[in-house]
């Protein structure tokens, strides 16, 4: 803790170590109110990821953070400036990749990169550029030849033009193949190597769980949970997951259920949660050597996910309830 | 301020290059004004105007000029404005510092190259197939028309970009708003007439005839055109406040 402080004041001392906070974000469209006080903190040098499914209010609020709307209510602060009135400045230190945003069409990709360099007063230099998001092979290619992975990597390539202090990525690889949004991953990463500050929203859970070192869940414009990914499983108040493959006996009716700690049989495999592994796990061993079920095959103990804390909070889950 | 000037100098050079890339884009921003020149040229070849001395081609070469400076500042401009919103490049060009006004001075820059090109081309054809030129003292005419109308039509073409709704019809919607206008002015006709009185002061209410009138004057004497001068000002001044009232940068 000690330790990011002093690097953040080294940073930006004038914003108190943090490259983003929102505090009270309202916004309105209309009568519709899409975010509904929101609170958040990004720290710098950290991967942020702002989660939730469609229409939760992602893009609203990253639209907010990078000044292209005013917000209806609230304090929002980014590399210390308010995006609403200082987004000129703020442009200069922060990179943004948008959703769907296109080219000029017959622009080659180093020509495009190096006309991007010309914007910001301290640029990154082009072959950095090219390197971090893997494109050297392709500098001279025109950008309407590219694939879609490349192209997403292109929009990173002109984010970084002007060295940001802090990029934001909105669904940074929405629609891609798996090999795609690998590829994207390792850009992302080779980022964070270079210590910038990255704010990405996203609906994938692996995506969040991949990249982030913390994550707020957004839902129906509300952060419900922010922290690291075992603080948010924690904080959900998720139970530890207990599974093995279901005995003959017990699918064939030969042997009971187990009292006291709902065991559920699914087909092929028995599943019960529980907020005490140990106790649980001893219990049923010993219901299991007195019904003769050997060592349970296929027993797993497993931490709450992401994914069950994602799937709990956004609908309901019978796996869990 | 320099800086912006450098930037809008560097985007244009962009512009010309992927201009110049995209082949049969080139190709056809200058074929189809020297393709009518040449083909109706050759048919008034040895005609003269009704009841003058004038020929047919004095008339109709500089009249060509005004259409290639439309189509490359109108056509050409909005077309590309309006792709590039679509695109969601104008909205790129917003996430970076780059000043809005660099931006846009840039595509004009590289607007205005364009158009003196195709001017110089049509100009210099006309004169070698037809012996066309401009009269001697017809040079500041010559000027102000392309400087008035690079000004008007630019601006008219920024502003139809903005009504234009998706990068497919963005051409389309260029070439249908302006070329039934350029008949009807007599654009591709010198002789053209028979027009009912009312089609005929609508069609002059138009910047298209002001505008081939204004370059007429540089081929052949006619009276100082007031009027046409003032057409392409209010016409200028009409685009500036539709472009201030509808511009946007992304859809």
């Amino acid at each position: 803790m000690t330790d990011t402080r002093v690097i953040d004041e080294w940073i930006a001392p004038v914003t108190d170590g943090f490259a983003v906070q929102v505090r009270g974000l309202r916004m309105s469209y209309g009568s519709t109110e899409v975010l509904r006080g929101v609170d958040f903190d990004v720290r710098y040098g950290e991967v942020f990821c702002l989660l939730g499914p469609n229409g939760a209010g992602k893009t609203t609020t990253l639209e907010i953070l990078e000044g292209f709307r005013p917000a209806t209510g609230g304090t929002v602060r980014v590399l210390g400036l308010n995006p609403a009135t200082q987004a000129s400045r703020l442009r200069e230190r922060a990179g943004m990749v948008l959703q769907e945003c296109g080219f000029p069409r017959q622009a080659r990709v180093a020509e495009l990169i190096d006309m991007w360099r010309s914007y910001y007063p301290n640029p990154r230099p082009l072959g950095e550029l090219l390197a971090v998001v893997e494109l050297a092979e392709v500098r001279n290619t025109q950008v309407r030849k590219l694939s879609g992975g490349q192209r997403r990597r292109l929009d990173f390539a002109l984010a970084l033009a002007g060295d940001p202090d802090l990029v934001f990525l909105d669904e940074p690889t929405t629609g891609f193949d798996p090999e795609a949004r690998r590829r994207c991953w390792a850009a992302i990463e080779n980022l964070r190597r270079l210590g910038t500050t990255i704010m990405l929203t996203t609906h994938y859970l692996d995506e969040a769980e991949c990249l982030a070192d913390r994550i707020a869940i957004l839902r129906a414009g509300q952060i419900e949970l922010v922290g690291t990914t075992r603080q948010v499983a924690a904080l959900a108040g998720l139970a530890t997951r207990i599974s093995f493959t279901t005995p003959a006996a017990l699918r064939r009716g030969q042997v009971a259920l187990p009292d006291g700690f709902g065991l559920t049989v699914r087909g092929p495999v028995s599943v019960c949660h529980t907020d005490n592994a140990a106790v649980t796990l001893r219990r049923l061993l010993d219901w299991a050597v007195q019904n003769r079920l050997g060592d349970l095959d296929g027993l797993a103990v497993a931490a709450p996910s992401l994914e069950d804390t994602y799937l709990q909070l956004t609908g309901p889950d019978p796996e869990i309830t | 301020m320099t800086r912006s000037v450098r930037l809008a100098a560097r985007q244009a050079l962009l512009e010309q290059r992927s201009f110049w890339r995209s082949a049969e884009y080139a190709l056809f921003t200058f074929a189809f004004p020297l393709m009518i020149l040449l083909l109706i040229g050759a048919a008034n070849v040895g005609s003269y105007l009704p009841g003058t001395h004038v020929k047919n081609t004095t008339v109709f070469v500089p009249s060509i000029l005004a259409f290639g400076i439309i189509v490359a500042a109108y056509v050409n401009l909005g077309s590309k404005v309006a792709v590039l919103r679509h695109d969601g490049v104008l909205k790129r060009i917003k996430t970076t510092p780059l000043p809005s006004a660099a931006y846009l001075g840039g595509l004009l820059a590289s607007t205005v190259a364009t158009v003196v090109l195709i001017t110089a081309c049509t100009g210099l054809i006309g004169w070698l197939a037809f012996g066309a030129g401009p009269r001697p003292g017809g040079l500041p005419a010559l000027s102000i028309g392309l400087i008035l109308g690079i000004v008007c039509f630019a601006t008219l073409g920024l502003a139809i970009s903005s009504v234009i709704t998706s990068a497919e019809s963005a051409g389309p919607v260029a070439y249908a708003s302006f070329l039934p206008i350029a008949i009807i002015s007599g654009v591709f006709d010198p002789t053209f007439s028979g027009l009912p009185q009312w089609l005929d002061r609508l069609v002059t209410a138009f910047p298209v005839k002001a505008l081939a009138q204004v370059m007429q004057g540089a081929y052949t004497v006619r009276p100082f055109p007031a009027w046409d001068l003032a057409n392409l000002a209010l016409w200028t001044a009409l685009g500036v406040g539709f472009v201030a009232w509808r511009f946007r940068w992304h859809t």
